[in-house]
């Protein structure tokens, strides 16, 4: 406090001079309108200079957090969106019917070879083992055990999957396997050396394993390990999406599920 | 005795004298800045920025321009100690120091006055102006009048005081 009043005293000339100045051109100001619309002018557009630069650090700093709102934004209307087309494409089949629901992962992969990835509802929402799972719009994993309120969901990127798909529209179909080493490449075993094939096709599910119904999209065509003397080739597929970012999801089941999965079974024999 | 000198510079400049302007926006005195300049230089500087203050002050009143001369004599009386100290004698002023020429020289008064009256004048074209496209043209008159501000300051300096003539001690 001592120091501060020293301070003022050593300085008490200007501080006048700046009080005097100041009352001054407070005067000048109020009774010189040419120099009151200049002021006004000048500190206007400092003060909206000062203005954009806060507001653009504001905007900088808040970036991140606005991304990650955009990103879940997006997923729900994605998922709504594919929720809805789906609705309205199977409802008008009456005989091939499927139904989705929305949920949420708990736990994705990892990009390990053995995990799970988990999810809610679960019993309670009559969600069944098998249920096909979407990702936005894309085949991520299906149904293996049941909680009251969590579904355990074998993903794509884990090793014990094999999934029916299909390449292209109309193509062969070959199941699609993960090898558990690089998350972004699939590979599409067994599939028959005259099928050809261009980097870029996409890979769709082909409905035969029941889980999905057919054509829903999984990845799209990388390229061809070489396999010589072979009657089939091995193709790897690169997702469409990042399998391990995934958050937002559809379970995707047939209105008739019960009646298919009797059928499948294999007949007992006579 | 510098407050009646103030206020009745002021009062002068602002009914007679400052109509005395023969070339008109190029030759616009300022007689009040005598009085200022009259306050002794061993003066302490508040009272020095308080004097400028009010002579502006006076001046706006009598004037009605509020604002533009108490702006110029508040940086004046300011700036009033430093240009003292400036010019200051290798020895210092006396405790009984005058501005006068016959105490403190021809040179001395001169380049106070002309000093004093060219700020004085900038200053009052600033806040006349006031944009900065116009100080442009507003600089020459401005560095004409504090001339003719200095010219009429001496001039009343050989009228009032004149160098030869031992005048009362007043301040």
């Amino acid at each position: 406090m001592r120091n501060l009043w020293l301070l003022l005293q050593r300085h008490a000339f200007l501080l006048v001079f700046a009080l005097l100045l100041a009352v001054s051109l407070m005067v000048l100001i109020q009774n010189d309108g040419s120099a009151r619309s200049s002021w006004f002018r000048t500190t206007g557009g400092v003060v909206s200079m000062v203005e954009n630069q806060q507001q653009q650090w504001t905007n900088y700093l808040q970036l991140a957090e606005q991304n990650a709102s955009l990103a879940a934004e997006n997923a729900a209307l994605r998922s709504r969106l594919l929720s809805m087309k789906l609705t309205d494409a199977w409802r008008a089949d009456s005989t091939h019917g499927w139904r989705v629901k929305t949920g949420w992962l708990v736990k994705g992969p990892d990009g390990l070879p053995r995990t799970m990835a988990m999810a809610t509802p679960g019993l309670d929402d009559s969600v069944r083992i098998g249920t096909g799972v979407l990702a936005t719009g894309t085949a991520f994993g299906t149904v293996v055990d049941l909680g009251e309120h969590h579904a355990r969901i074998l993903p794509l990127l884990n090793t014990a999957g094999t999934w029916s798909c299909r390449l292209g529209q109309n193509g062969a179909v070959a199941p699609l396997s993960w090898d558990g080493v690089d998350p972004n490449k699939l590979t599409l075993n067994d599939v028959p050396r005259y099928v050809e094939w261009t980097a870029g096709d996409t890979v769709f599910t082909s409905g035969f394993d029941l889980k999905f119904p057919e054509g829903i999209p999984v990845g799209t065509v990388i390229e061809e390990v070489p396999s010589p003397g072979s009657e089939f080739k091995t193709i790897l597929v690169t997702p469409l999406l990042d399998l391990k970012s995934v958050r937002h999801i559809e379970f995707i089941q047939s209105v008739s599920d019960s009646e298919r999965i009797v059928l499948a079974q294999p007949m007992p024999a006579p | 005795m510098i407050v009646l000198r103030l206020v009745l510079m002021v009062a002068l400049q602002a009914l007679i004298l400052g109509e005395v302007a023969p070339f008109g926006v190029w030759s616009q005195p300022q007689w009040a800045l005598w009085a200022l300049l009259m306050v002794p230089p061993q003066l302490g500087p508040f009272s020095k920025l308080v004097a400028g203050f009010g002579l502006g002050l006076a001046l706006d009143v009598a004037c009605g321009t509020y604002g533009h001369h108490m702006v110029a004599g508040t940086v004046l009386g300011g700036a009033l100690p430093s240009l003292h100290r400036l010019l200051a004698p290798r020895d210092g002023y006396e405790v009984t120091s005058r501005p006068i020429i016959r105490e403190l020289g021809v040179n001395w008064v001169l380049g106070v006055t002309f000093s004093s009256a060219l700020l004085y004048h900038l200053t009052l074209m600033v806040v006349d102006t006031w944009h900065a496209h116009l100080l442009g043209q507003a600089v020459a008159p401005a560095l004409t009048s504090a001339c003719w501000t200095t010219f009429c300051c001496m001039l009343l300096h050989l009228l009032v005081i004149p160098p030869g003539r031992n005048a009362t001690r007043s301040s």
